[in-house]
């Protein structure tokens, strides 16, 4: 796989950072998940950081280095996302169940998979339009849907901040799953919380990042809406993939996957979370890890072969 | 009691390849040239660390301690990265692995067969200097080569004339990825640093997490050095604690154009954030030397018009 990945958390005017991001991949297949905790709830910034380690944690164990079926490892581990929130309330005697909303996408064989429970959203662009988006799980959202207000409303309303699915909620949540999306080279996908969205809307976004090295333009983007959210403004994230190998920019900013062996893993997280590194320590070689190690060139070498 | 490892004899039948003869001998590998069942050449690297010996008679490599055995299953790890990173490798200037192998308790490397020599010998034998053109020829297609390389986020780290080598149609291959990591991906190098004086940058001495492609180009610097010089440019870290390099801009003025002089120079900054960060920025200044100016036949402008359309 070949795409340019960029992702960034900024604080905002809040005192704490409750949004949480990472991405992982193997050589076949990429995870980018993005959770914003709930800030009016108990621990909102543990909640996003679970949600965000379980992703991860279950992609290193299933991802080998491919997912069998991306759609239901969303699904699995939103839900798992969910009871793991709840028995961590349990094990606290929290009175309240940490929250988070959670986005989370999979790219995998040229195909693009999305799954979300609340307002953090996914966008997906190509050569500047919007193709593909999740749609909020909010109050605001429904009355859209309804006709009672207009899209371009959203931002400014009252109640913009009611979601009715979140993960850690009383309820289970309702997730909304997307089709298998194929994926062209240059197609851009977005994931963010409503830092960003609700300063900026989705037309200004596909400008800052189309046609660009989003590696120069996606740090002027989530500065400029830092500057936007005021003295008020929220905690805002993103994560943008440009899909395919860079060719805007001299600079060798693609991350080309095939140099991972199998059962290797990069992980990038914003902020606390540490995984424990899943590469061999300083130490000999054993005749198994020897044979392994022969077999896995050669079949690069077959696949390699012209 | 034999002091030095004992290479294969020619004749010997190792798998479905038949050695030859030895074509060298460095400090982890005995490279043979041999032929596979259908006639054709290859170049077969054994591990074979000289620091350890490991055989003296026959051709089973035996380890005479445990320790012994350490080291050795140890070193093979370099053995194995620099595997791992050819095989995906797939570029005409960069040495095309074919196959993989564990046999006599040791591991194999084949690669295709080049015809030619390394620049280094390349640049012992001349008696007259280099011509502009043949050192930007090879270092051009050089750099298309090193260029791959690093996209599959890889540092060669060890690049020298004698790792370099020149088929016999002038066209050069980048050999020998022993000390080939993975920096791009982590943070820092898993294993110790193996260094050449005079083509290691500063940062291979002192500074491993500071290695970067602009570490590749001071070693492309100082080989273009070493091709006007026949000689290699003065240590990186006795430059930096003295630094005695005349600029190559001083040395040759007047015999190479400024272009190639001042690239060289640039190439061998001591600051790894003073050179050109990227192949691919130091391609599009050794492009950007004005061509000498010959005439050209109604071909020769034709084929040059149709490398500037497909050239960048
Ligand atoms: N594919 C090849 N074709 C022809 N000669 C080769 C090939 N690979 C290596 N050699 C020869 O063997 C020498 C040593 O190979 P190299 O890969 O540099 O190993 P070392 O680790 O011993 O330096 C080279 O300088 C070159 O002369
Ligand atoms: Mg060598």
């Amino acid at each position: 796989m070949r795409f340019t990945i960029f992702q960034e958390s900024r604080k905002g005017s809040r005192k704490t950072n409750q949004d949480r991001i990472a991405y992982t991949y193997s050589r076949d297949t990429l995870l980018l998940v993005v959770a914003d905790g709930m800030g009016g709830h108990a621990g909102g910034e543990i909640a996003a950081q679970i949600a965000a380690r379980l992703f991860i944690e279950r992609f290193q164990q299933e991802a080998k280095p491919i997912l069998k079926n991306p759609l239901k490892f969303l699904q699995d581990t939103m839900l798992r996302a969910h009871a793991a929130l709840g028995s961590y309330a349990n094990q606290f005697s929290m009175l309240e169940t940490p929250r988070t909303t959670c986005v989370a996408c999979i790219v995998q064989a040229g195909h693009a998979y999305w799954c979300h429970v609340g307002d953090s959203r996914l966008y997906l662009f190509r050569q500047g339009g919007l193709i593909g988006a999740t749609k909020d799980h909010s109050k605001v959202q429904y009355l859209v849907d309804q006709g009672i207000i207009g899209a371009g409303e959203v931002a400014a309303h009252p109640d913009r901040n009611k979601i009715f699915s979140c993960l850690g909620g009383l309820v289970d949540p309702v997730i909304d799953l997307s089709r298998r999306t194929p994926l062209r080279n240059g197609d851009v996908l977005v994931l963010c919380t409503d830092g960003l969205w609700s300063v900026m809307d989705q037309h200004e976004i596909s400008t800052w990042l189309t046609s660009t090295p989003i590696l120069t333009t996606a740090p002027q983007m989530m500065r400029e809406g830092e500057k936007r959210g005021g003295p008020e403004g929220d905690n805002l994230s993103a994560i943008v993939v440009r899909w395919g190998p860079e060719t805007l920019t001299d600079e060798q900013t693609t991350t080309v996957t095939e140099s991972l062996g199998i059962g290797d893993f990069e992980t990038q997280i914003e902020r606390t979370l540490t995984l424990t590194d899943r590469k061999g320590t300083q130490r000999d070689l054993t005749d198994d890890e020897i044979e392994h190690a022969i077999e896995e060139i050669q079949s690069t070498i077959q696949k390699y072969r012209r | 009691m034999p002091v030095t490892n004992q290479a294969l004899a020619g004749g010997y039948q190792l798998l479905n390849y038949r050695v030859d003869r030895q074509i060298s001998r460095g400090g982890f590998s005995i490279v043979y040239r041999a032929f596979d069942e259908e006639g054709v050449p290859v170049a077969i690297k054994e591990y074979l660390p000289s620091s350890l010996v490991l055989r003296t008679e026959g051709d089973i490599v035996r380890a005479s301690s445990a320790e012994n055995l350490t080291s050795f299953r140890y070193g093979m790890k370099c053995f194995f990265e620099e595997g791992r990173a050819l095989a995906k490798i797939n570029h005409p200037n960069v040495v095309r692995v074919l196959n993989f192998f564990r046999a006599n308790e040791t591991v194999y490397m084949v690669m295709r067969y080049e015809r030619g020599r390394t620049l280094q010998q390349h640049i012992q034998m001349r008696q007259d200097q280099m011509s502009e053109r043949l050192v930007r020829h090879v270092f051009m297609h050089l750099l298309n080569g090193l260029r791959e390389v690093h996209t599959h986020k890889l540092l060669h780290l060890d690049i020298k004339p004698a790792n370099i080598y020149l088929r016999t149609d002038g066209s050069p291959v980048l050999l020998d990825f022993g000390a080939a990591r993975q920096t791009l991906t982590s943070a820092r190098p898993k294993l110790a640093p193996m260094y050449t004086p005079g083509f290691a940058a500063p940062e291979q001495y002192r500074e491993p997490d500071r290695l970067g492609p602009w570490t590749d180009v001071y070693g492309v610097g100082a080989s273009m050095f070493a091709c006007l010089a026949a000689f290699a440019p003065q240590a990186a870290d006795a430059r930096v604690s003295e630094d005695h390099l005349v600029s190559a801009k001083k040395i040759w003025a007047g015999q190479y154009s400024d272009n190639i002089l001042e690239v060289i120079d640039w190439c061998l900054r001591l600051d790894p954030l003073e050179r050109p960060q990227s192949v691919f920025a130091l391609q599009k200044a050794i492009r950007d030397i004005p061509p000498i100016k010959r005439k050209l036949g109604f071909f020769g402008s034709l084929k040059k018009m149709l490398f500037s359309e497909i050239g960048a």
